[in-house]
C-alpha cells in the first residue's frame, strides 16, 4: 500500500477549463517523490488539491490507506499532510517564533517543545526568532516555511517549489535540508523548476503536461532522459 | 496662546484615548473579517445603555458597568455577526458593509424600543477638575485614560501572549495560511467579532462617564472612530491607537480657529486625506 495515491484528479477554478484532467501519481513511504513540468500545467494546482484547499471533481486522494478526498484543508492539517506554498508561506506579521507557536495550534500543549527542537535543528531559525518573518531573507524564510510545517507533526510534506527565487547557494543549502529531513524519515512530495537537482535527489519523479501525468520514473534516469532534458530541462 | 493649544493638546490626548477603545474593535473585525463593520457603533449604544442600566438602575459600581457593557456588546455583536452579517460576507465586503450599516439601525431602534429618546446621565460622583501649570484636567478624563491603557495592555497581551491572540493575527495576515495550519478562521471570526463588540461596549460606557447617553450615541461618533482606524491603517491595531489619538488631537486644535460645529468634519477631511495621499494609512501593511 502506498503513503499517498492521488488516482484521476479533476480540478480547477470555478467554470473555466479544469486544470487537472486526471493526473495521477503516488508517494510511497520515506520516498521524495518530485513533479516537473512546464509552466501552467498544474502542479502548484496538484499540490493544493492534495492539500485540501482546491475540492477533486473527480478523482480519488488516498492516504495511509484512508480515503480522505473530501476534506478541506483543516482537515488534511489534522490527517498529517503539511502543505508549504510557494509564495507567502509565512505570517510576514508575526515574529519567527510565534510563526512556529502558531503553526502548531492543534497540538497547544506541545508547541513550545516542538518549536525548541526546530531551533535545535536549524539554529538560524533559534536567532531570528524575535524578528518580524517578513524580515527574513529568502533561504531564511524557505527554511522557517518548512519548519512550520514541521510543527503540524505531518507524516508527510508538500513542498511547492521550495528553492524558487533562491540563489544557488541558498537554492543547494536547501536541497540539502529536504535532504536531510527524508534520510530521517519524512516522506516529501515537491514541485520544481530546478528539475535536475531536484530530480537527483528524489528517488521518482514525474512529469505533468497540461494537468495529465505524462512520464513517471526514477529520479536520476529522468534527469537523464534526453527526451524530458530537451523539453524540460533546457538541454 | 500657548495655553491654549496645550489644553488643546491634552484635551485632545483624552478624547484620543476614549475613541482608541472602539477603533481598536472595528480594526479587530476588520483585520480577521476584512469588512468594515459599521455596526459598531449599534454596538457602542448598547454597551452604553447595558452600562447605564447596570450602574443607574442596579446602582452598581462603574467597574460592574464596564464588564457588563462589554459582555453584553460581545454577546450583541456575535449575534449580529453569526445570524445575518455572516450570511451576507459571501457576496463580498461591501455587501457586508450595507449590511452592517442595516444592523446599527436596528440595533439602535432595539435600545430606542425600550429605553426612548431621552438623555441619560451615569452616576458619576462630581469631583473637581485637577489644574497644573494653566491647565484644567477632569477626573472623569483622567480615569478614562486610566481605563483605555489598561484595556489597551489587555488587548496587546491578548493579541500576542495567547493562543487564540496570535491565530487572529495569522488570519489576519493570512487566512489560507492559517488554514494549513490547522487554525478554523470561523472561531477566530467569533473571537474578534467578541472582543470587537466588547471593546465597542466599554467605549459607550467610557462614552456615557463623560458626557450623557441617548440612542444615537454610538452613530455620533461612528465618523470619528472610522476615520481613526482608517488613519492608522485599517485593520492594524496600533494603527488604530495612532489614528485615535491623531483625530482627537486634531478635533480639538480646530476648535482653535473653528466654530465647534465644525468639529466633526475633521474625520471626514482626515478620511478624504489619508485616502488620497496614503491609503494604506500611517501604519497599514495593506492597501484599502
Ligand atoms: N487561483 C486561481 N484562479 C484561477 N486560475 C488559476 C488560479 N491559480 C492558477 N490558475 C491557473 O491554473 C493553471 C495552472 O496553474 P498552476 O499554478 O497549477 O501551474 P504550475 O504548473 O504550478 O505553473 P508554474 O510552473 O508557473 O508554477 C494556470 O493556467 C493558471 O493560470
Ligand atoms: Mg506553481
Amino acid at each position: 500500500m502506498s503513503l499517498l495515491t492521488v488516482e484521476g484528479a479533476v480540478a480547477g477554478y470555478g467554470a473555466a477549463e479544469e486544470i487537472l484532467k486526471g493526473t495521477a501519481i503516488r508517494v510511497e513511504a520515506g520516498e521524495i517523490v518530485t513533479v516537473i513540468g512546464p509552466n501552467g500545467a498544474g502542479k502548484s494546482t496538484l499540490l493544493k488539491a492534495v492539500a485540501g484547499l482546491l475540492p477533486l471533481k473527480a478523482g480519488r486522494i488516498v492516504f495511509e490507506g484512508e480515503d480522505v478526498t473530501r476534506g478541506d484543508a483543516l482537515a488534511r492539517a489534522r490527517n498529517g499532510l503539511a502543505f508549504v506554498p510557494q509564495e507567502r508561506n509565512v505570517f510576514g506579521t508575526l515574529s519567527v517564533d510565534e510563526n512556529l507557536v502558531t503553526s502548531a495550534f492543534l497540538w497547544p500543549a506541545d508547541a513550545r517543545k516542538r518549536a525548541d527542537a526546530l531551533y535545535d535543528k536549524y539554529p538560524m531559525l533559534a536567532e531570528k526568532r524575535r524578528q518580524l518573518a517578513r524580515t527574513l531573507s529568502g533561504g531564511q524564510r524557505q527554511i522557517l516555511a518548512m519548519a512550520m510545517g514541521l510543527m503540524t507533526s505531518p507524516r508527510i510534506m508538500l513542498l511547492d517549489e521550495p528553492t524558487a527565487g533562491l540563489s544557488p547557494s541558498a537554492a543547494d543549502a536547501l536541497f540539502d535540508a529536504i535532504v536531510t529531513l527524508n534520510r530521517e524519515g519524512m516522506p516529501i512530495l515537491m514541485v520544481e523548476q530546478h528539475a535536475v537537482e531536484a530530480l537527483e535527489v528524489s528517488h521518482r519523479g514525474y512529469v505533468v503536461v497540461s494537468g495529465r501525468t505524462e512520464a513517471e520514473g526514477e529520479g536520476r534516469g529522468l534527469a537523464a532522459d534526453p527526451e524530458i532534458r530537451r523539453l524540460f530541462l533546457g538541454g | 496662546m500657548l495655553s491654549a493649544i496645550l489644553q488643546a493638546l491634552l484635551n485632545g490626548l483624552m478624547t484620543g484615548a476614549l475613541i482608541a477603545i472602539p477603533a481598536i474593535g472595528f480594526s479587530a473585525i476588520f483585520a480577521v473579517l476584512r469588512y468594515p463593520s459599521f455596526a459598531i457603533a449599534g454596538y457602542i449604544t448598547i454597551g452604553a445603555f447595558a452600562g447605564w442600566t447596570l450602574n443607574v438602575s442596579f446602582g452598581l459600581s462603574m467597574e460592574v458597568a464596564l464588564v457588563g457593557a462589554a459582555l453584553v456588546a460581545a454577546l450583541a455583536a456575535v449575534a449580529t455577526e453569526q445570524t445575518i452579517i455572516s450570511r451576507l460576507r459571501p457576496s463580498g465586503a461591501l455587501t457586508a458593509a450595507i449590511g452592517s450599516i442595516a444592523m446599527n439601525l436596528v440595533l439602535e431602534n432595539i435600545v430606542r424600543f425600550f429605553y426612548g429618546n431621552d438623555l441619560r446621565g451615569y452616576d458619576v460622583p462630581l469631583v473637581p477638575d485637577v489644574r497644573f501649570w494653566g491647565l484644567r484636567v477632569g477626573m472623569q478624563q483622567i480615569e478614562t485614560l486610566i481605563i483605555s491603557i489598561i484595556v489597551m495592555a489587555g488587548v496587546f497581551l491578548f493579541l500576542t501572549r495567547t493562543r487564540f491572540g496570535r491565530a487572529m493575527r495569522a488570519v489576519a495576515d493570512n487566512a489560507d495560511l492559517a488554514r494549513l495550519k490547522g487554525i478554523d478562521p470561523r472561531k477566530v471570526s467569533f473571537v474578534a467579532v467578541a472582543l470587537g463588540g466588547a471593546l465597542a461596549g466599554l467605549g459607550g460606557v467610557l462614552l456615557g462617564a463623560d458626557t450623557s447617553i441617548d440612542p444615537l450615541t454610538g452613530f455620533r461618533i461612528l465618523l470619528t472612530v472610522f476615520a481613526a482606524a482608517v488613519l492608522g491603517g485599517l485593520g492594524s491595531i496600533p494603527g488604530a491607537v495612532v489614528g485615535a489619538l491623531s483625530i482627537g488631537i486634531a478635533e480639538e486644535l480646530s476648535l482653535l480657529v473653528l466654530p465647534a460645529t465644525y468639529r466633526g468634519a475633521v474625520g471626514f477631511v482626515a478620511i478624504l486625506v489619508i485616502l488620497t495621499f496614503r491609503p494604506r494609512g500611517l501604519l497599514g501593511e495593506r492597501a484599502l
